[in-house]
């Protein structure tokens, strides 16, 4: 794999898809590193794939995934977690990542990220889960806090506590998805800042940035819009305590022309510049 | 972790349930806090969408013509439909979908385009061949080397991209006039005839091939495993058909089956 840039990754990426991949193929803009969804690329062979060699080949990547199912009562699926290895193995990302959900029941997918109840037993399960797939990987995986529109009744501490306890009981690194945070504390009632204060600083390997929309009565992470100003404000916030994070420009429905997810990756970049300045 | 193994169920019973207001959705709000503004049914109903979305999205890009064909509107609801008796065994949403043709062949509504669920059987095979393994094309010199004595035990594989679709309705047409680039006439005269394909990959290059009843019928064969003592007496024009098939890349490996006399 000599051809390979064997770059670290830093600064403002942008996660890749696929109406954008011969276009940065030809182009090559100056973008840090792409972030790739594992999914779209479970296929067998094809242009996806062949696509994507080319990219990996000029650019660091990371994976990114939401079918690991972490969260559930199910069984681990090995069969998945062997495609995503085979995957990793071939295109060597500098990380894998999934979120801390469930998307599956009684072996039945539902292919949207739920989220857990914040008790002792949910959080026991998933640090084994964790475990297990840490282990096979062979690496340390990122867990990304999801977006959440319902909590539930039994909860024996706040999300974001779980959400520490997961990681440093794991002792798996953390994807720190600020608009996920933004939204969760609107949606719920509590201070984005709750996050902050208790994330374990040097866990966080990632960020993540996106655009949500106002619904009529909650916030829904549409990932399908520029980054809105108080998510950019808990971002400073963020980086001040984190340091210059890698950070991810994260648009998965109506995806612009890769002149705007540049642009709002610059936006980042400033951001992230100013932090590593003042340091 | 029985307590959440059973929070799970019912959530997931309460997202897939075809009844907003019914049973399972009752029974999950119990689990479910009510907030600002929202009641506990109304949070599962924000992820009810969300999950509905999400296929609808899924078979929309997999089904375009499908969906061209019915409008969107409709099109959805039959999504709608088919999610609630059809699970999603794969965390791969790109394997889910396989057996939309079967269902909407049952689907009363769409009985007055009978020619649907072959269409959707064109897409699902496109689909398939869109992502399937990167093969190269068979050297038919290859196929001289093998000695003579073990030519009967010939097994030949087609491509890992193909399906033969074979439809009694002109669809490879009805297929091209629904793309999103055809600038030509969108008519279609159903009676023009029936339709046999092979739908495939050529390296990269995505291939929908009519095929005569003779090509037809080999490649059929082959998928049955016919070794080529029993194809030499079932097609007596093998020496040309069999390196003719090969040449235009629908045969693309062969490897020697077991001895049985
Ligand atoms: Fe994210």
């Amino acid at each position: 794999m000599s051809e390979r840039a064997d770059v670290q990754i830093r600064g403002a990426g942008i996660g890749l898809r696929s109406q954008h991949q011969q276009e940065i193929i030809d182009r090559q803009p100056s973008v840090p590193w792409f972030e790739v969804l594992s999914e779209n690329y479970y296929g067998a062979g094809g242009t996806a794939l062949a696509k994507l060699e080319k990219v990996r080949n000029l650019y660091p990547i990371t994976l990114h995934g939401v079918g690991m199912s972490l969260g559930s009562t199910d069984p681990l699926n090995f069969e998945y977690l062997a495609r995503l290895k085979s995957l990793a193995d071939r295109f060597e990302p500098e990380w894998v990542s999934d979120h801390l959900a469930w998307i599956s029941v009684g072996g039945e997918y539902v292919h949207d990220l739920l989220p857990l109840p914040c008790t002792q037993e949910a959080l026991d399960h998933v640090v084994a889960r964790i475990d297990q797939v840490q282990d096979f990987l062979g690496r340390r995986i990122l867990i990304e806090n999801p977006s959440t529109y319902l909590s539930y009744t039994d909860a024996e501490m706040p999300e974001w506590e779980f959400f520490r306890e997961v990681a440093e009981l794991s002792d798996c690194d953390i994807l720190f998805d600020v608009n996920n945070a933004y939204v969760n504390a609107s949606n719920h009632g509590f201070a984005a800042t709750s996050y902050l204060d208790a994330l374990p600083l040097a866990r966080v390997r990632e960020i993540h940035l996106a655009g949500f929309a106002q619904l009529d009565s909650y916030l829904f992470d549409t990932h399908g819009d520029r980054i809105h100003p108080p998510v950019w404000e808990l971002y400073q916030l963020t980086i001040q305590r984190t340091g210059p994070v890698p950070t991810l420009i994260e648009w998965d429905t109506n995806i612009p022309d890769l002149g705007v997810l540049v642009a709002e990756a610059e936006k980042a970049q400033a951001q992230l510049d100013a932090v590593s300045c003042s340091a | 972790m029985q307590r959440l193994n059973q929070l799970q169920h019912r959530l997931r019973e309460a997202i897939m349930a075809a009844d907003a207001d019914g049973t399972a959705v009752r029974v999950a709000s119990k689990t479910v806090n009510a907030t600002r503004g929202l009641s506990s049914p109304e949070h599962l109903r924000i992820y009810r969408r969300a999950v509905t979305g999400t296929f609808k999205r899924a078979l929309g890009q997999l089904y375009p013509v499908t969906m061209r064909l019915l409008g969107q509107q409709f099109f959805d609801g039959m999504v709608c439909r088919y999610m609630r008796i059809t699970p999603s065994l794969s965390p791969d949403l790109a394997d889910y979908g396989s057996s939309f043709a079967e269902f909407i062949e049952g689907f009363e509504p769409a009985a007055g385009l009978p020619y649907l669920p072959d269409v959707a059987r064109l897409e699902w095979a496109w689909h398939r061949a869109f992502s399937a393994a990167d093969e190269t094309a068979l050297n038919i010199d290859a196929l001289s080397e093998v000695p003579e004595s073990d030519r009967a035990r010939l097994l030949f594989a087609l491509p890992a991209s193909a399906s033969l679709l074979a439809s009694q309705y002109p669809v490879q047409r009805i297929w091209q006039v629904n793309q999103e680039d055809w600038s030509g006439s969108e008519e279609v005269n159903l009676d023009e005839g029936a339709a046999r394909l092979i739908i495939w990959r050529r390296g990269y290059d995505m291939r929908i091939d009519p095929l005569h009843d003779s090509e037809w019928s080999l490649l059929s064969a082959l998928t049955q495993n016919m070794p080529m003592r029993k194809l030499s007496q079932s097609f007596p024009d093998m020496a040309t058909l069999l390196p003719h098939c090969v040449e235009h890349g629908w045969i693309a490996g062969f490897k020697l089956g077991e001895s049985t006399d």
